[in-house]
């Protein structure tokens, strides 16, 4: 095999390689999405409507990650979590700017599903902290969804 | 029974008892907000009527005042096409708030248009279809879920081809629009409650901040959306929003309202 070729045929092997670990990497956030949109499920029959838009990425076992979220006064709020990896344990909690809990106590976590409600006292910033508690995994995919009322 | 039976049925209780403490586990009541800046993701624009459903639950508005019959320019600018998509997008919350058929099955066929000249027709078409089949059988909770379908695929087709800024620019777009509306209808009735709504320096940020990662795009129009934003901030930018304020940022994105849906 030529110089030119055993190049081409090692830089082919490698893009194949990256973008299938890309794809996969994807398909879990996806994958991950879809278990926060099986939480939100029960509510959009409450008149909740779920955005499209999400939040996701991976976190280590107790590892945390922040969103910051405009919410209004006025309206309620549920924010959903899940991950694929059925043997986690993740949570999610919501803070007003000063960094005070600003849920309400009916919020809940259920292995790899979690939800967090709040009915914002002023129109704002807040920060959504989601967490992975536990996981087998070294680094888990999370995503985070959200409805309103 | 053995002993190793009763081990077991220890350690099962001792498990459930652990997972009984996690699910019970108390949030922190206080966090520390500074050690999260260097941690944190970032915003999901709000939609349009997420502030309109807010706006509503004060008082009755009426919706049909607010409709917008203009269509806008036929631009060849992807940086103005987005904008106005996103623009035009938001008007169709507001029809929806309106319950206006006609001006919905208007807005589906624009979004359409616009998607299909920015390059990703293609992922709009069945949500464009959506949304003039709910206005006809008047399910505007349907048509409201296809407008924020329509806006997510727009935006994950641009992503995709690593469009990011002119995905920036379709929410900039509707945020603005959004904005004119919401300070039209609290200028006309105002309300401390109502003002307050405005309360958003956090997007005014966010939008800033994507702002000025564009230098390449050297429209106009951006600039003048930029120097608004800098104009803007200082009146949002405080516990109680006057009615002054209101008036200020209702002239200020009515202006560039303007500027984005007219060719200079």
């Amino acid at each position: 095999m030529n110089r030119f070729a055993k190049n081409f045929l090692v830089a082919s092997s490698l893009s194949a390689v990256m973008l299938t670990m890309r794809s996969a990497s994807l398909a879990s956030v996806d994958d991950a999405q879809s278990f926060a949109l099986q939480a939100a499920e029960p509510y959009v029959k409450e008149g909740f409507q779920v955005r499209e838009d999400y939040w996701g990425g991976d976190l280590g076992g107790g590892e945390k990650k922040a969103v910051r979220q405009q919410l209004f006064k006025g309206n309620e709020y549920w924010f959903w979590m899940g991950t694929e990896v059925e043997r986690a344990k993740i949570s999610v909690h919501v803070y007003d700017q000063e960094g005070k809990l600003a849920e309400q106590g009916d919020g809940w976590e259920k292995g790899h599903f979690a939800g967090a409600h709040i009915i914002p006292k002023a129109t704002g910033s807040y920060f959504i902290i989601v967490a992975i508690e536990e996981s087998p995994e070294e680094r888990t995919h999370w995503a985070l969804v959200y409805g309103f009322r | 029974m053995s002993p190793t039976t009763n081990y077991l049925k220890l350690g099962a209780f001792a498990l459930a008892g652990l997972t009984i403490c996690a699910n019970a586990a108390q949030a922190p009541v206080r966090i520390d907000v500074k050690s999260l800046t260097k941690n944190v993701e970032d915003v999901v624009v709000p939609l349009p009527n997420e502030v309109f459903g807010a706006l509503n639950k004060l008082g009755s508005v009426n919706w049909k005042e607010y409709v917008r019959s203009q269509k806008g320019s036929n631009f060849t600018e992807r940086p103005r096409i987005a904008l106005l998509l996103g623009t035009v997008i938001a008007d169709g919350f507001v029809a929806v708030q309106a319950q206006d058929t006609p001006a919905v099955k208007d807005i589906g066929q624009r979004v359409l248009v616009l998607a299909k000249a920015i390059g990703v027709g293609n992922s709009i078409t069945p949500h464009a279809k959506a949304i003039i089949e709910a206005a006809d059988k008047t399910r505007w909770e349907s048509v409201r879920q296809e407008l924020d379908r329509t806006q997510f695929s727009v935006q994950s087709a641009m992503n995709e081809v690593h469009d990011e800024k002119l995905s920036q620019l379709v929410s900039l777009g509707g945020w603005l629009r959004g904005t004119e509306v919401l300070t039209a209808v609290v200028n006309k009735r105002f309300s401390a409650e109502g003002a307050e709504l405005l309360h958003q320096p956090d997007l005014l940020n966010h939008f800033q901040t994507q702002l000025q990662g564009m230098p390449e795009f050297k429209h106009p129009i951006i600039r003048e959306i930029h120097d608004a934003l800098v104009e803007v901030r200082p009146l949002i930018d405080k516990e109680r929003i006057t009615p002054e304020g209101v008036k200020k940022i209702n002239d200020i994105t009515t202006r560039i309202g303007n500027g984005i849906v007219t060719k200079e």
